[in-house]
């Protein structure tokens, strides 16, 4: 396991420092690092990634898994990917708000708020991104449920 | 000196395309600015996961209208990942290629658009004038001067002939010269220096902090780029370098993307000049094993990332796109602090923001309150209509 080296020592590093609070990890292949962690230990997890050289928070992408909703954040030190994936329940789904680490993933936030309805909590106050100012707020388009319906008067011109 | 805040746009504040400034202004200078987003949302993600693998492939390359062959080509390594597909060296040499000529015609038209902003016009009007160069390469190439649609899951759609590698080299010597001039301009133009440096500064720890990537943060000394730093297609094998520049301003960034295009030339001919032998393209089945993969590329204005689940479906679970200006936005909001109102529309334009276009228009009639949405033909029909009206006949047009 050699070639894979650095992506081994990122995995059991944070297997070691977090405990039972990471799951799942596994390495992908050369440069890809995906682990699971506890939702509230998403902040601490990613702050200890930024010291160790993963300053840079790609984007986070939110899914949908049915009874879970959550997302994926995927950091980077530009030559390694390490996916972080934090599960909330659908009834209430709630994820801690990275920006104290992270300021410049604010609009990533909101993405999670308006399109799969994920409470973040943390977030400042602001305009909704990126769906439209009169958009209903308790729809949700990204998640699974959601179909676009057409309303009955609009008509589609092409 | 009491605080006014003013809105700046969404309707063109910088370039053509729409988004939202709060300025907090303290007489003409800004003391905080906030970014607001969403005009352009057209909800492709969902969309995407409505489509098989090859129909996003046509949805996703609208992403953007200048980095289409960018988010078409991260979002098929995704697949091609999943695929466990073994795409053909000369596939990939031909997607280095176009992707290297896309880089040119963006970079050349970011260049215009700088120009324009800072009130040269004369620069505008040259480097959209030798835009036409590249974009003719790529025409020439693919038969499409900005959707290319070169690739396909597997490989590319067309070859490239002898004619084609000698035609294309010869667009880009003339290229490489204008850019010498292009370069002198940049660096040595009283205009171009009054008006661009110390503007828009970004410090190297605030790139860092608020994510910056791309020509962006490698013009506040970030040697950061994905080509570099993980290569994807051919560039582990091209001799190129990592252009950086430590101004942190407004000229930085015109002098990175300036020289970056130096570097897109000597991709171009190494590429050309080294066409692998074999075949462009392997089949790949419709329906994609079970999986995730995420995969980066070095878009002209910086790091492009896609998130790809697949459930064993010819239809994708999820497809997460984030285009590299989102990222680099929150940066702006800092180098528009504490400058000058006049400034604005330059700083902006200097990330090279590209909030993608829409080509249809909404509207909403509150009286009987119904909306009707126009395509492109009915917009065209009532633009006729109107100009007929007026004594001007287009019909024939």
């Amino acid at each position: 396991m050699g070639e894979l080296e650095k992506e081994e020592r990122i995995k059991s590093a944070l297997e070691k420092q977090f405990g039972g609070a990471v799951s799942n990890a596994s390495v992908q292949r050369r440069n890809r690092v995906w682990a699971e962690v506890e939702t509230a230990k998403l902040p601490e997890v990613m702050a200890w990634l930024k010291a160790e050289g993963f300053n840079h928070l790609a984007t986070v992408s939110g899914f949908d898994e049915g009874e879970n909703l959550g997302a994926y954040y995927h950091t980077t030190d530009f030559k390694t990917v390490v996916n972080i994936k934090a599960k909330t329940p659908r009834a209430n789904p709630v994820l801690p708000s990275v920006l104290s680490v992270f300021p410049g993933a604010l609009s990533y936030e909101r993405e999670l708020v308006d399109m799969f309805g994920i409470k973040v909590q943390g977030l400042p106050p602001g305009r909704r991104y990126p769906l439209p100012d009169d958009f209903p707020t308790d729809q949700y388009p990204l998640r699974k449920d959601w179909k676009f319906v057409p309303p009955a008067n609009e008509t589609e011109a092409d | 000196m009491s605080k006014i805040t003013i809105p700046l746009g969404p309707q063109h504040p910088a370039l053509k395309e729409p988004e939202n400034f709060m300025l907090v202004l303290e007489g003409e200078q800004i003391s905080g600015a906030t970014v607001n987003l969403g005009y352009n949302h057209r909800g492709m993600e969902k969309a995407a996961e409505e489509r098989t693998y090859i129909q996003d492939l046509y949805l996703l390359e609208r992403v953007c209208g200048i980095c289409s062959h960018s988010h078409t080509t991260c979002y098929i390594t995704n697949v091609e990942e999943l695929a466990k597909c073994e795409t053909p060296k000369r596939a990939l040499a031909i997607r280095t290629l176009v992707a290297e000529l896309e880089r040119v015609h963006s970079h050349l038209l970011w260049l215009g658009v700088a120009g324009y902003e800072m009130g040269f016009e004369t620069l505008f009007m040259y480097t959209w004038r030798d835009r036409e160069q590249v974009l003719d390469c790529l025409e020439l190439i693919s038969g499409n001067r900005v959707h290319y649609s070169i690739n396909t899951i597997g490989g590319v759609r067309r070859d490239i002939t002898a004619e084609q590698k000698a035609e294309v080299l010869k667009r880009i010597d003339y290229l490489a010269e204008r850019t010498s001039y292009y370069i002198k301009l940049a660096t040595e133009e009283a205009t171009v220096l009054a008006r661009t440096q110390n503007v828009g500064k970004l410090p190297y720890d605030v790139a860092i902090e608020r994510g910056a990537i791309g020509p962006t943060a490698r013009a506040s000394g970030v040697a950061r780029d994905v080509r570099k730093d993980e290569p994807y297609l051919l560039y582990s094998e091209l001799d190129f370098k990592l252009i950086t520049a430590d101004s942190c301003d407004v000229f930085g960034r015109l002098v990175v993307r300036a020289l970056e295009l130096v570097e897109s030339y000597k991709m171009i001919r190494q590429v050309l000049n080294n066409l692998p032998e074999g075949p462009i393209a392997v089949k790949v089945p419709m329906r994609i094993p079970a999986g995730e993969a995420v995969n980066r590329y070095e878009a002209p204005r910086g790091e492009d990332i896609h998130y790809l689940k697949s459930n064993g479906t010819d239809k994708p679970e999820r497809v997460k796109v984030r285009a590299p200006t989102l990222a680099n936005l929150q940066s702006v909001a800092y180098m528009l602090e504490g400058g000058w109102l006049a400034d604005v529309p330059l700083v902006i334009a200097a990330i090279d923001p590209c909030m993608s276009c829409t080509d249809r228009a909404v509207v909403w009639d509150p009286k009987k309150g119904r909306k009707q949405t126009y395509g492109w033909e009915d917009l065209r029909k009532l633009a006729i209509e109107q100009y007929r009206r007026r004594g001007v006949d287009f019909t024939r047009l």
